[in-house]
This record gives structure tokens, C-alpha cells and sequence, in this order.
């Protein structure tokens, strides 16, 4: 019983670690509280069940769908964050800016499609039992991805240039352009690489239970909270508070009953920034720094 | 003892040590300065002083209290003010407003008094526009009280600064480089202001890196170097020492 | 005629809204994402207490503001020294925590359901059951908020607050104990939350917990940031077009099942205009730094 919440648990937070990934490579580096995430994550599977109909090959159908989505993270950051960048707009500035694309883009998203769940996957889901624990094949897909993405990006972040870029671009982000690379360029592969992220995660989210308007803010919020609980400026500790988050909701959902599912993910935040707001791996901020 | 001490204090930051072991006196009536190499740990000083840091070891007196680990607000009620290197006027304040809120013992600061009591704050409002002419006048802004902080001139938000210090009647002012950036007109107001306050009783310690107005204006010079106090006393002997010569040479 | 009466009120405990968020967001600085929850407490424990122990209406607010007024500590108290961003998020955090009592204790709130029958307030001796009554009603009730909001705000209490929005750093080396000031202004626009949620109770006599969710707090913060914050004329700018605009949208004949969503959408676009050319709002104070 216990292997299977717990399973459950490191399933959905599989997913929250992809969106959170997506985020924190974001906000890390550019400072952008990317509210629109959510609704990235919400078009990437609503794009998907459309081009599926289309009767193209699958892999025509992952790569139009991943390819749209980046572009869209690279478009919102473009016409919507990069103007208020140049102009020294504050945080708070682009937090509301970023909500009023989250509520534009969602809002378009129901207008076409309306505000019902839809299904991807109409043939029933064939499933594997292992000892105990029962798994749906997307489930074992999602974790088998999940899996393979992490370990290229923490490849990516410790062994490419990019990756070192990224991390330089964390820490200070007037040294990117002594790295050698274009600030400008960085900033558009974040924004693809991120809104891809989101997108994965909502595929194969959408594979398993179909296509809901609200899945992309429990998503996002789920993975901010993730973010939260791994400290803000960290990457790879990140999928271990979204797994967190996941199993802490899977108990929940046991111990308390589904409908308490928000509240003991908010509780946990609210602990979290109350009592260690630098997260599990974030250092602790010197007051030096805001008084100087 | 002194108005303002610092005993032996020590702030660490890591394996860094940002202050060593230093330890300082501020008299009443007198112009103390810290001078230095940056990251000598001047600002530091300040930060422990007024509450923004806490030392590692020693302690902070004011009026022979202890008052290291206070919060911000205690030790600026208690008296201590900052003249921040960036300045920090609020930008879109009027100037008025800006002197106004720093009078201390305000009734209508409480939300509730300042509906319930509300002629009793209308009086005290009207009382508090004459005094603020008079500090504007002081200063030199006066005719300026319905212009926005941020409009005025980097000199000029300086001198709105110490404007702000004197309304909010602070027995010791800390000044963190009050003659940088500002030209050479201004920085004579600034340090005629700084001599009317003394003259008055207070306690002035600036940072203060023009060797000038440290030879010329400053009682008590406090040299520091790697978070340590190496000399002391009259500015010129300190300046004319030759360990601070070769710090100032190898800068 | 009574469609107008309707967009009357619902202008009127809007209006309350609107001002009352001003205080915390425009004056303060401290952007909070749950000022709907405190309209819903307002509301929920109006209406219970009329209902359940059978309080007349004003006794009933009064202890809805205290109610709300001590909630606002819980999340304030430990809250208000985190960091801007972060205070945002425990907002959030509150907001739905909130609502999710509200549609969870089904014992105590009805949940879901709902609380049906909520008896039309009587103010000294008369019973407000015309729309018009009920209309003279709100509209004083807002006047008198709106004016309170607006003496707190010129007062020198508002100044600090001011100053804090400015710069936190500095008005603590001046003296002022910034963090008091945040708990009191935080508390503040609770109460004024709460007493738009008692006039809304008595004007629909229904409530359920999906008219105080996160998606109503950002329509709220919407409307000042879009209307302009800072000043009086800003909020009401900003209530008015946004309350105004599902009206425009009908008048236009777009058809009902996509109102909602391209009313939305405007907001949105809205927003982000508003954010890159003119952030102080419409009608707002100064530029929003």
C-alpha cells in the first residue's frame, strides 16, 4: 500500500519536476516570475490533441507540438518580458505582465476548445503489476522519460558550455557575454528549453488522464512550490522537491482525502518560506546584499 | 564612555571576516571619520551600528547600553541615523513629504488616531509644514517642498537626506560618503550643515574618501584595513603615518 | 432597469474592493494574492451568524471585520518580513488554503452548497428588500469605506506607507517600525475585504465558496492595476471599466458562450499594456517603478 502511494507520489512529481525544471531554469537566470508557464503547459497538450487528429506519424506529432510550444515560451518572452527588461522595469511589473499573458493564453485555449476535458488516449490503458504496485503504461512511459530527460540536463547544465553559461548567468549575468556567448541567445534557449520541459510534462500528462484547462496552473503552482523547497537559484535539487511535493500529496490524498490536496501543498510552502525560505540547497541571502 | 562604541567586535561572513577585532569611540560634538581602502570594512561598521548586521563577537554601545543585535528600527529610534551611499530619498515623494514622515511622535501615524482624532492631526500637520520649510530652508531647498524626490539632482537628494536625519532629530548620524558624486558647491553646504550639527551637540561619523575634507573638517580620523581599526587620531597624523601612506599607496 | 440596479451594486462592493487592496498594493507596495479570501471570511461568517445564531445584519459585520481583522495576523504576522516575491506566494498559499476550508468544512460552511436564504439586512428598523432600498444601501456603505480609505491614506499613517513602498531600508532607519506598519495596513484591507463580503451576502442571499477563489483575487488586483493605484480615483476608474466591460461586450452581441473568455482575454491584454506603457494605470499616482 505504502510502495504504491509512494509510487503514485514519485509519478505525479515526475511530472511537477519537469514543469519545475522548466521554471527554475527561468526565473534562475532571467529573474522572470514566468506565471505563463502554466498556461505553455496547458497549450502544448491542447496542440497535441489537435495535430494527433491529423493523422501524421507520431513523431510528426511530438515534434510539431514541442517545436510550437518552445517557440511560444520564446514568443511570450520576446514581445512581453524583454520590452520591460530594457525599460528597468521592476519584478513585480513583470510578475503582473506575465500574469496577464497566463490569462490571455488560457482563455484563448477555452475559447477553442471549449471548457471540457478532452481525451488523448481513447484505447484503454493496458496495465503492469509489479509485487504490489500496479502502473498504467504511460505512467511507466512517464517515468522511463522522466528518467532520461533528468540525466541529460544535469549532463547538460555540468558539461556543456550552455550549461556552465546557465549557471554563470544565475550567479551574475553581466559575465555571459565574457563566456562568449550572445546574453540575447541564452536567454531565447532558456525560454525554448523551459516551455519544452512544460510541454513534455503535459503530454504525458494528457496521455494519462486527458486534457483539462486547470491542469496547467496546478502544475505550475505545484512546481513553484518545488522550486520553493529546493531554494530559489538551484536546478538539479529541484526535481527532488518536486518528488517531494508529489509523494506529500500522494500521503495526503490517503491520509486526509483528495479535497485536501491544496491545502497540505500550500501548507508546506508556507512552512517552507516561513522557516527555511533559502529551500533545502539555497544558501542563505546576506542582509549585506540588500542593505550595501 | 562614549556616545557611540564598538568593543572589540568581530563579524564574520563565512571564512571571511569582514571586521576584525575592531574597536572604536564616537564623542558627542565631534566629526569622526572612517577612511580606508574599499573593503576595509567601513560600511560594515555602519551595517553592525545600525542594526543591519549582528556582530560575531563584541558588542555595540550607545549612551552606554549595549546595543548590538537590536532591530534597525530600535536603533533608529534610539536615536541613530543613516545617510546611505545610494542615497535612498523615496523617489516619489514629494520633498515635503519626505521630511514630513521622518518627525518623530507623529499621533496621526496610527491608523486609528488619525480617524478618530482627526482635528487633533490636522493641527499637528499644519504645525509640521512650518518646521519643515524651516529644515528645507537649512538646507538650502526651500521653494522645492512640492517637487518629487526623484527630480531633484543627486546633490540635492543629498541634502534632502540629511534634511530627513535632522527632522527625524537623530543625536547620531552616520554618513556614508556624504561628499561623493556631488559638486563642489554642494559638498560645502553639505559640510557646513555637518559643522552647524556638531556645533549643536550631535555625534557625525562619516565615510569619507576625499582627503580634503578629512584633513580640513574631521576631528578624530579612523584608519582602516582588512576589517581592522590600524590607526587613530588627529586626521592629519593618521594620514601622515606611513603605514597608512603605503595602504593608500598600494591601492 | 433592474439589470442596472445589479451592475449598481455589484459596482459598489467592487468599489470596497478595489480601495481597500489599493491601501495594501498601491500605498504599501505589497503586492497580495488573497484579498478574495478575506471578502469570502466577510461574507461566510456574516451570513452564518445571521443564519446559524440569528444576528441582525450590522452586528453581524462588525464581528465579520474583527473576524477577518484576526485572520489577517495569522498569515501576516510571520509573513510580512519575507521579500516581496516571496510574500506573493504566501498570499497565494493563503488564498487557496482559505478557500479550500471554505469548500471543504462542509459542517460549518455547507461547502459546495452553499448558504441559501440569507435574510436582506434590516438597518434601523427598515428591511432592504427592493433592489433600489438595497442599492442606497451599498452605495452609502462604499462611500463610507471609500472615505474612510481615503482619510487613512492622506493621513500620515498613509505617508509612511508610502515611504515603505519606496524604500523599506530607509523608512526603518528613520524610525519607523516598518513591519508593525505592514501587519496594520494588511489588516486594514482585510476589513474593508470583509465588509464588501457582508454587503454581497445580503445583496444575493446566496453565496458559495467559487465567488472567492485565486482567480477572483486576480480579477481584483486587475482592477486597480488596470484602473491605477496609489489614489482614489484610480480604483474607481478601474472598478467601473471593469464591470462595465461584460456589459459592452453583450451590447456588442458577442455570443455568451465565449463572453466570459474574450471578456478575459481583454483583461489580459489589458494588463500587459498597461504594465509596458503606462504602469501607474489609468488613473493612477506617478509612474510604478
Amino acid at each position: 500500500m505504502i510502495v504504491q502511494l509512494l509510487i503514485n507520489g514519485i509519478i505525479a512529481g515526475c511530472i511537477y519536476a519537469l514543469v519545475a525544471y522548466g521554471f527554475a531554469l527561468i526565473y534562475n537566470t532571467t529573474r522572470t516570475f514566468h506565471f505563463a508557464h502554466g498556461a505553455v503547459y496547458t497549450f502544448s497538450v491542447y496542440l497535441f490533441y489537435t495535430i494527433s487528429a491529423w493523422g501524421v506519424p507520431a513523431w510528426v506529432v511530438y515534434l510539431l507540438t514541442l517545436a510550437a510550444t518552445a517557440l511560444l515560451g520564446m514568443t511570450i518572452d520576446e514581445v512581453i518580458y524583454r520590452p520591460l527588461v530594457r525599460r528597468k522595469s521592476s519584478l513585480l511589473i513583470r510578475l503582473l505582465s506575465s500574469l496577464g499573458a497566463y490569462i490571455i493564453i488560457i482563455n484563448l485555449i477555452l475559447m477553442i476548445y471549449g471548457n471540457e476535458m478532452k481525451v488523448l488516449n481513447a484505447k484503454l490503458q493496458p496495465t503492469h503489476k509489479f509485487g504490489n504496485v500496479i502502473l498504467s503504461e504511460v505512467q511507466l512511459i512517464t517515468v522511463a522519460a522522466c528518467v532520461l530527460i533528468f540525466v541529460a540536463l544535469v549532463l547538460l547544465l555540468r558539461m556543456t558550455h550552455l550549461g556552465k553559461t546557465v549557471r554563470a548567468m544565475r550567479d551574475d549575468p553581466e559575465l555571459v557575454s565574457a563566456l562568449g556567448m550572445n546574453p540575447q541567445n541564452v536567454r531565447r534557449l532558456v525560454f525554448a528549453l523551459g516551455s519544452t520541459l512544460a510541454g513534455v510534462a503535459a503530454i504525458l500528462k494528457g496521455l494519462d488522464v486527458g486534457a483539462d484547462p486547470n491542469a496547467g496552473m496546478v502544475a505550475f503552482l505545484s512546481g513553484t512550490v518545488a522550486v520553493i523547497i529546493a531554494g530559489v537559484g538551484v536546478f538539479n535539487g529541484v526535481i527532488l522537491g518536486a518528488l517531494l511535493v508529489g509523494i506529500l500529496q500522494s500521503f495526503a490524498v490517503w491520509k486526509f482525502s483528495a479535497q485536501w490536496q491544496d491545502t497540505v501543498t500550500f501548507l508546506l510552502l508556507i512552512l517552507f518560506l516561513l522557516l527555511r525560505p533559502e529551500g533545502i540547497f539555497g544558501r542563505r541571502r546576506r542582509v549585506e546584499e540588500i542593505a550595501a | 564612555m562614549s556616545k557611540l562604541e564598538l568593543q572589540n567586535v568581530t563579524k564574520a561572513f563565512g571564512g571571511v571576516l569582514a571586521v576584525d577585532g575592531a574597536s572604536l569611540a564616537f564623542d558627542e560634538g565631534k566629526v569622526s571619520a572612517l577612511i580606508g581602502p574599499n573593503g576595509a570594512g567601513k560600511t560594515t561598521i555602519f551595517n553592525l551600528i545600525s542594526g543591519l548586521l549582528c556582530p560575531t563577537e563584541g558588542d555595540v554601545y550607545y549612551d552606554g547600553k549595549k546595543i548590538s543585535g537590536f532591530a534597525p528600527w530600535r536603533v533608529s529610534q534610539a536615536g541613530v541615523g543613516r545617510l546611505f551611499q545610494d542615497v535612498r530619498v523615496f523617489d516619489r515623494l514629494t520633498v515635503r513629504d519626505n521630511v514630513s514622515m521622518a518627525f518623530k511622535g507623529q499621533k496621526g501615524e496610527s491608523a486609528i488616531m488619525s480617524i478618530i482624532k482627526r482635528w487633533q492631526v490636522s493641527r499637528e500637520e499644519k504645525e509640521l509644514r512650518g518646521r519643515v520649510e524651516e529644515l528645507l530652508e537649512s538646507v538650502g531647498l526651500a521653494g522645492r517642498e512640492d517637487e518629487l524626490a526623484v527630480d531633484l539632482s543627486y546633490g540635492q537628494q543629498k541634502l534632502l537626506a540629511l534634511a530627513r536625519l535632522l527632522a527625524a532629530e537623530m543625536d547620531v548620524l552616520l554618513l556614508d560618503e556624504p561628499t561623493a558624486g556631488v559638486n563642489p558647491r554642494m559638498v560645502d553646504k553639505i559640510l557646513e550643515l555637518v559643522r552647524k550639527v556638531v556645533a549643536g551637540g550631535k555625534t557625525v561619523i562619516i565615510i569619507e574618501h576625499n582627503m580634503n575634507v578629512v584633513r580640513e573638517h574631521v576631528d578624530v580620523a579612523f584608519f582602516m584595513n582588512e576589517g581592522r581599526v590600524a590607526f587613530s587620531g588627529e586626521p592629519n597624523a593618521v594620514l601622515a603615518a606611513p603605514q597608512v601612506k603605503t595602504a593608500y599607496l598600494r591601492m | 432597469m433592474t439589470y442596472a440596479l445589479h451592475v449598481l451594486n455589484m459596482i459598489s462592493i467592487y468599489a470596497i474592493l478595489a480601495l481597500s487592496l489599493n491601501l495594501l498594493v498601491g500605498y504599501t507596495g505589497l503586492l497580495s494574492l488573497s484579498h478574495a479570501a478575506f471578502y469570502g471570511i466577510g461574507a461566510y461568517i456574516c451570513s452564518l451568524l445571521m443564519m446559524k445564531l440569528s444576528f441582525p445584519f450590522l452586528p453581524a459585520m462588525l464581528l465579520s471585520i474583527v473576524g477577518a481583522v484576526a485572520i489577517s495576523f495569522l498569515i501576516s504576522l510571520p509573513s510580512l518580513r519575507l521579500r516581496g516575491d516571496y510574500f506573493v506566494l504566501a498570499s497565494l498559499g493563503f488564498q487557496i488554503i482559505v478557500f479550500s476550508v471554505l469548500y471543504n468544512c462542509v459542517e460549518l460552511t455547507q461547502g459546495p452548497f452553499g448558504i441559501s436564504d440569507i435574510p436582506r439586512p434590516s438597518v434601523f428598523g427598515l428591511t432592504l428588500t427592493s433592489a433600489g432600498s438595497y442599492l442606497a444601501f451599498s452605495v452609502v456603505v462604499a462611500a463610507v469605506c471609500g472615505g474612510l480609505l481615503y482619510l487613512i491614506g492622506q493621513s500620515p499613517f498613509g505617508r509612511v506607507l508610502k515611504a515603505i513602498r519606496e524604500d523599506e531600508i530607509a523608512a526603518e532607519s528613520l524610525g519607523k517600525r516598518v513591519s508593525q506598519f505592514k501587519v496594520i495596513a494588511f489588516a486594514i484591507a482585510a476589513g474593508f475585504a470583509a465588509v464588501a463580503g457582508t454587503v454581497f451576502a445580503g445583496y444575493l442571499r446566496y453565496i458559495d465558496p467559487t465567488s472567492f477563489t485565486l482567480v477572483e483575487s486576480i480579477f481584483i488586483l486587475s482592477i486597480i492595476i488596470i484602473g491605477g493605484t496609489g489614489n482614489v480615483t484610480g480604483p474607481l476608474t478601474g472598478t467601473a471599466l471593469m464591470l462595465l466591460l461584460p456589459e459592452a461586450l453583450s451590447f456588442l452581441g458577442i455570443p455568451d458562450n465565449i463572453a466570459p473568455n474574450l471578456r478575459q482575454v481583454i483583461y489580459g491584454v489589458l494588463i500587459i499594456l498597461i504594465m509596458r506603457y503606462r504602469p501607474q494605470g489609468l488613473m493612477g499616482e506617478y509612474r510604478y517603478q
